[in-house]
């Protein structure tokens, strides 16, 4: 038996105590207003008539207004906005399917399946990482375009479906390589492949992995601009990173409102994403090991 | 690690096949042109442009007013932002796949005439009406000889004044064509009026430069020479930013609050009474101050009977020599710059109408009238164009202003922006 003791605390260590956490509130408190200004700015200049921008660089709109918004709604070059917001969902959800798919098997193979030159083709692959996708475009270009599939979606989401993105491969395979490998083991002695493996046993103990990757999938594919600036031509097929731009022609004159208006409502689905999966993500990460 | 032999020929094996792959997915052969163009036959043409929705609007009704005269002929129009714009041209061009007719700017006409992606205007003079153009307007888009691309419009380089902001100060406006000089004592006397409003009498006029090329201009010379070199030395340049240095220290609007209300304009921010640029900016600075009326007045000069102005033709349109369709794509192209409903349409949002048969059939009202009056009063002012373009002459530009800013913050001496420039300038023109 262990006897603990315990000891007594000083009233004055309390007090100390409840102060110093007060003012660590109020410094975590007032560090995050800094950090969410320009956001809250953003926000409140949406509300500003075009005129305000350059006189007025004050918080609040002197005359509030809700004209941008219904500009924006309305769509530029005949197309409305819910488009631009719809084909920016399907290109994001595309990614997200894609990417988890295909990286999550890539990823086992790398870590489960011994293979011959598996070492040389992960070197190749943490290789691409390297690559600026600047060096890409242009034989890219040429072979989408002889494949005859600029201005489609096809150019952005079939390398997702291949597991070109390196970063999430590696992401799964470092993850694969936690788990024991007895679970594999009494699995095989089952009779079991890997394909029953990699589905039954692999894909949902790397849960955390594919939430992360989703979550960075979809937002790299929502902010994504050299991709679709690219290979999508007709404004019909624009998702909202492209006709944030339009908005924004300074050959001519700019619509300063409309385009900080059309910024808000580009962040609120990815904030919105963030939000709802941000709980699985700790969730995974504090859950990670084995349930009895 | 030593790689196996087995595994070294595994890797040189797919890199034979990949490599073999993209050759074969690239050597595809252009289509086969020529043959005797059939005028009623059906044709697509992509079409593309750089320009907000208003400019979307307005090719649209004008796509829409050709298919009346050439049902056969579908154009499929698109646009982006003009930095973009000119990041996809450059792939294209690299990969094909340029669009058939499209929204040229002669900055370019180096970059993409030398290496033969632009259709020789010539090979289909009989569908493209070269006649409308007078002989420098046609020299904006000829390279060696050859008409690559033909302008939309044009415009020149003018000082805009906000009268109502003069007005209030009491100030009397700028009557234009004075000396640099006497442009800065006008300047100072706004600045002292306008102090308790925290109003400026203009923006430091040599961070542009325009500026530049019309002070060279004025004294018979070029920002570049013919042959693709720059035209001044060091010291004119260190000259001419040294011109500012007594107006950026009182006079004009200090850097640091332009860098404030980014991206709109000090003018157009109403924080200076004057500003210098080119003409058919009017319409933009008049939606972005606000203002009722802006009138514009010859931009200082200090060589009597100098000639420093010039017309500047900057948008214009061109066919890609890899089009399938070129007297199509002729046709199209020639309703754009031509005829008298894109004169209707456009009025002089693409620039001054540079066809004769455009500008008729253009109305000049409110602020189109003013550009037209404009022109005109400068006409004795304006000479002979300049060369082409150098090669990336955009990022000299942008460079020239940059600096120009830095000047102005007092983050670099004009000593080292000369340098910084020429280090620039050798770098880009590969010298």
């Amino acid at each position: 038996m262990v006897i603990t003791s315990v000891t007594p605390v000083r009233p004055g260590m309390k007090l100390h105590r409840r102060l110093t956490g007060v003012v660590w509130t109020i410094a975590i408190l007032a560090l995050t207003a800094v950090v969410l200004y320009p956001l809250a700015w953003m926000v409140s200049a949406s509300f500003k008539p075009n005129s305000e921008f350059g006189s007025n660089q004050a918080f609040f709109p002197i005359a509030p207004t809700i004209d941008n918004y219904l500009k924006v709604f309305e769509g530029v070059g005949g197309v409305p906005l819910a488009i631009f917001f719809l084909n920016s969902f399907l290109l994001g959800i595309g990614a997200v399917i894609g990417t988890v798919i295909s990286s999550s098997m890539a990823a086992y193979a790398f870590a489960r399946v011994p293979f011959k030159g598996r070492g040389t083709f992960f070197a190749i692959m943490i290789g691409t990482l390297l690559l600026p996708f600047h060096v890409l475009i242009i034989p890219q270009y040429i072979i989408f375009r002889n494949l005859d599939m600029i201005d489609t979606f096809w150019p952005l989401l079939i390398g997702k479906f291949l597991a070109t993105e390196a970063f999430f491969v590696f992401l799964m395979v470092q993850f694969i390589r936690t788990l024991p490998r007895e679970l594999d083991e009494a699995a095989r002695i089952d009779g079991c492949g890997h394909a029953r493996i990699y589905f039954s046993i692999t894909l949902p103990l790397i849960k955390p992995a594919l939430i992360t990757s989703s979550i960075f999938a979809f937002i790299w594919s929502w902010n994504d601009f050299l991709g679709p600036l690219l290979y999508l031509t007709s404004p019909r097929n624009y998702p909202l990173p492209l006709a944030l731009r339009i908005f924004n022609d300074q050959t001519f004159a700019s619509d300063y409102g409309a385009t900080i208006a059309v910024s808000v409502l580009a962040l609120l689905p990815v904030l919105l994403f963030f939000i709802i999966f941000q709980r699985f993500l700790v969730e995974g990460v504090a859950t990670q090991g084995l349930k009895g | 690690m030593m790689f196996s032999t087995r595994t070294r020929r595994l890797a040189l094996a797919a890199t034979a096949t990949a490599a073999a792959a993209a050759l074969a997915l690239s050597g595809c052969s252009p289509a086969e042109t020529g043959g005797d163009f059939d005028p009623e036959a059906e044709v697509e043409l992509t079409f593309t442009w750089w320009g907000n929705d208003d400019r979307a609007a307005r090719y649209q009704t004008l796509i829409d007013a050709f298919n009346e005269q050439y049902p056969n002929i579908t154009i499929n129009g698109n646009f982006t932002d003009f930095p973009s714009y000119w990041e996809v041209r450059q792939t294209e061009a690299a990969g094909g796949g340029l669009p058939d007719v499209w929204q040229f700017s002669d900055s370019y006409l180096r970059q993409y005439g030398e290496p033969g992606l632009l259709l020789d205007l010539g090979t289909v003079s009989e569908y493209v009406d070269f006649e409308a153009f007078d002989d420098a307007l046609l020299g904006t888009g000829q390279l060696e000889g050859a008409q690559y691309s033909l302008p939309t419009g044009y415009s020149a380089w003018a000082v805009f004044q906000n009268d109502d902001l003069l007005a209030e100060l009491g100030v009397e406006p700028y009557p234009g064509g004075t000396t640099y000089e006497e442009y800065s004592e006008w300047m100072a006397e706004v600045t002292a009026a306008g102090a308790a409003a925290g109003v400026y009498g203009g923006t430091d006029y040599t961070q542009r430069i325009q500026n530049f090329e019309n002070v060279l201009r004025a004294q018979g010379k070029n920002l570049y020479t013919a042959d693709g070199g720059l035209g001044f030395t060091e010291d004119e340049l260190a000259a001419y930013w040294e011109m500012g240095a007594a107006d950026r220290e009182s006079v004009t609007v200090p850097q640091s609050r332009l860098e404030e209300i980014a991206p709109v304009s000090g003018f157009g921010a109403k924080l200076t009474a004057s500003e210098m640029s080119w003409s058919n900016f009017l319409g933009g600075y008049l939606a972005e101050s606000g203002a009722a009326s802006l009138t514009m007045v010859a931009p200082p000069l200090d060589v009597d009977g100098g000639q420093d102005l010039y017309r500047q033709a900057g948008l214009q349109m061109a066919i890609s020599a890899d089009t399938e369709h070129p007297e199509a794509a002729a046709l199209f192209l020639d309703f754009v710059v031509n005829s008298p409903e894109a004169g209707e349409i456009f009025g002089t949002t693409l620039g001054f109408p540079a066809s004769s048969t455009k500008l008729a059939g253009a109305t000049l009202e409110g602020a189109d009238a003013q550009v037209a009056d404009y022109l005109d009063s400068v006409a004795d002012r304006i000479g002979a164009a300049p060369p082409v373009p150098v090669i990336g002459y955009g990022s000299l530009e942008q460079t020239f202003w940059d600096l120009g800013k830095s000047i102005g913050l007092g983050a670099v001496s004009v000593e080292d922006a000369v340098q910084q420039f020429f280090d620039e300038a050798a770098v880009i023109l590969g010298q």
